[in-house]
């Protein structure tokens, strides 16, 4: 997986909450677009996760990926501009737009829920009932020492193709890494956050928690 | 927690089938979008009313379920929650409506989604596949290859999955997910292991 693809390249400071100045950049829209669809998605279950397991910084981090959105879509609506030779053109680029505006529509979604953390307004007992029934599951859970995930990558568990589960975001003492490229190497101690269906959760965790020395592809 | 259980219950329900709809509603406004169907498109339409009312429904049950001022902060933050769910289904019927209103899916549109973490996928499962005859539950698709069925498209019918719909030869299903299970997908519903 790995998101942010495009921030190096545009060189967005990591400090993305105060406005920046809009410049346009020569950017492929389909490459903006594939990037706010991948981080906007990402931000729903980052600020879900926030809210279930109480984290005031993973909420932060929410917020600055929604500024960064709100700066790809500036940036998406000149590229468009710019690729549009004639009416017909207009029409067809009508619907990158529109898509990208729903996707700016969720980053936004997302940040609105990250501000129930942010502000302290409660999160229901109920919420964390709900989530314990939905479809699409998430899990926070620690890396033990006798866990196979230690000093291995991202990527060579194979996790979202052997159980399902996609890892959106790593604690590492005070660090957060979010949406960890595939070569992010797994430590002991770090704190995993994941998504995925019920039963490769429940394997995603005792694996972590070093209860099975493998996973067990059906 | 002080309200009565019933409504309580009633609320865990509600905000469950919030949230997992308006997300099937996402997928399937990309699936509408990548397959260029209006029919997929109405589907989303559908379920965004469905979740406006479901939505109001959610919302005067937290109101009169009559918590105490000391809860109110924790119901404040259940009622943000649930607009947050109908904040994307708006979403993704704004995705479906570039369907609708007849504008043709730009090239790019198809690219970005089959390109996307997550991706859309459709396939036909022929007639040798071992999926032929088993029912969701047993066909266990999301374990085997982290892909959610969306729905799937027998002749002119969709057919939103439920565990015990039965899988038949000929059957489209679309199917969401990580794109790295798109191939264990089609090889399931091709060949007979």
């Amino acid at each position: 997986m790995g998101g942010l693809r495009l921030a190096l390249k545009l060189g967005a400071s990591k400090s993305m909450t105060e406005f920046e100045k809009v410049e346009y950049k020569p950017v492929p829209v389909r490459e903006l677009l594939t990037e706010m669809k991948d981080i906007s998605e990402l931000m729903i279950d980052l600020a879900y996760s926030a809210a279930l397991f109480h984290s005031k910084e993973l909420a932060e981090e929410v917020l600055e990926l929604e500024s960064y959105v709100d700066n790809l879509v500036y940036l998406l609506n000149m590229n468009a501009m710019l690729a549009a030779r004639d009416a017909e053109d207009a029409e067809a680029l009508l619907s990158v737009t529109a898509v990208a505006n729903a996707a700016d529509k969720i980053s936004d979604a997302a940040a609105d829920m990250a501000a129930i953390v942010l502000k302290d307004i409660g999160v229901h007992p109920l919420i964390r009932r709900a989530f314990q029934k939905v479809e699409e599951q998430l899990t926070r859970v620690k890396v033990k020492s006798n866990s196979f995930f230690v000093d291995k990558t991202v990527g060579e568990l194979k996790l979202a193709p052997t159980i399902g589960v996609d890892v959106i975001a790593i604690r590492r003492g005070k660090k957060w890494i979010i949406d960890p490229d595939d070569e992010e190497i797994i430590r002991e101690g770090d704190v995993l956050i994941a998504r995925g269906a019920p039963a490769g959760i429940e394997e995603f965790e005792e694996a972590a928690e070093g209860k099975i020395e493998k996973l067990e592809e059906e | 927690m002080t309200i009565p259980k019933k409504i309580s219950e009633e609320l865990v329900k509600k905000l469950v089938e919030l949230k997992d709809t308006s997300e099937l509603m996402l997928d399937l406004a990309y699936s509408a979008l990548l397959l260029n169907s209006k029919e997929l498109a109405e589907e989303v339409e559908q379920l965004e009313e469905h979740v406006d009312d479901l939505h109001t429904e959610f919302e005067l049950l937290a109101l009169r379920s009559g918590f105490s001022p000391k809860e109110s902060k924790n119901f404040l933050g259940l009622i943000r929650l649930g607009v947050v769910t109908e904040a994307i289904a708006d979403a993704a019927a704004q995705i479906a409506e570039v369907v609708l209103r007849g504008l043709k899916p730009h090239p790019i549109l198809k690219m970005v989604i089959e390109e996307a973490d997550e991706t859309v996928t459709r396939v036909q499962v022929a007639e040798n596949s071992e999926l032929v005859g088993k029912t969701l539950r047993e066909a266990e698709i999301p374990e085997r290859t982290g892909m959610w069925v969306l729905v799937i498209r027998r002749g002119k019918k969709w057919i939103r999955p439920r565990p015990n719909t039965k899988i038949q030869a000929g059957d489209i299903i679309i199917a969401s997910g990580y794109a790295e299970g798109e191939s264990d997908l089609t090889k399931l519903a091709t060949a007979k292991t």
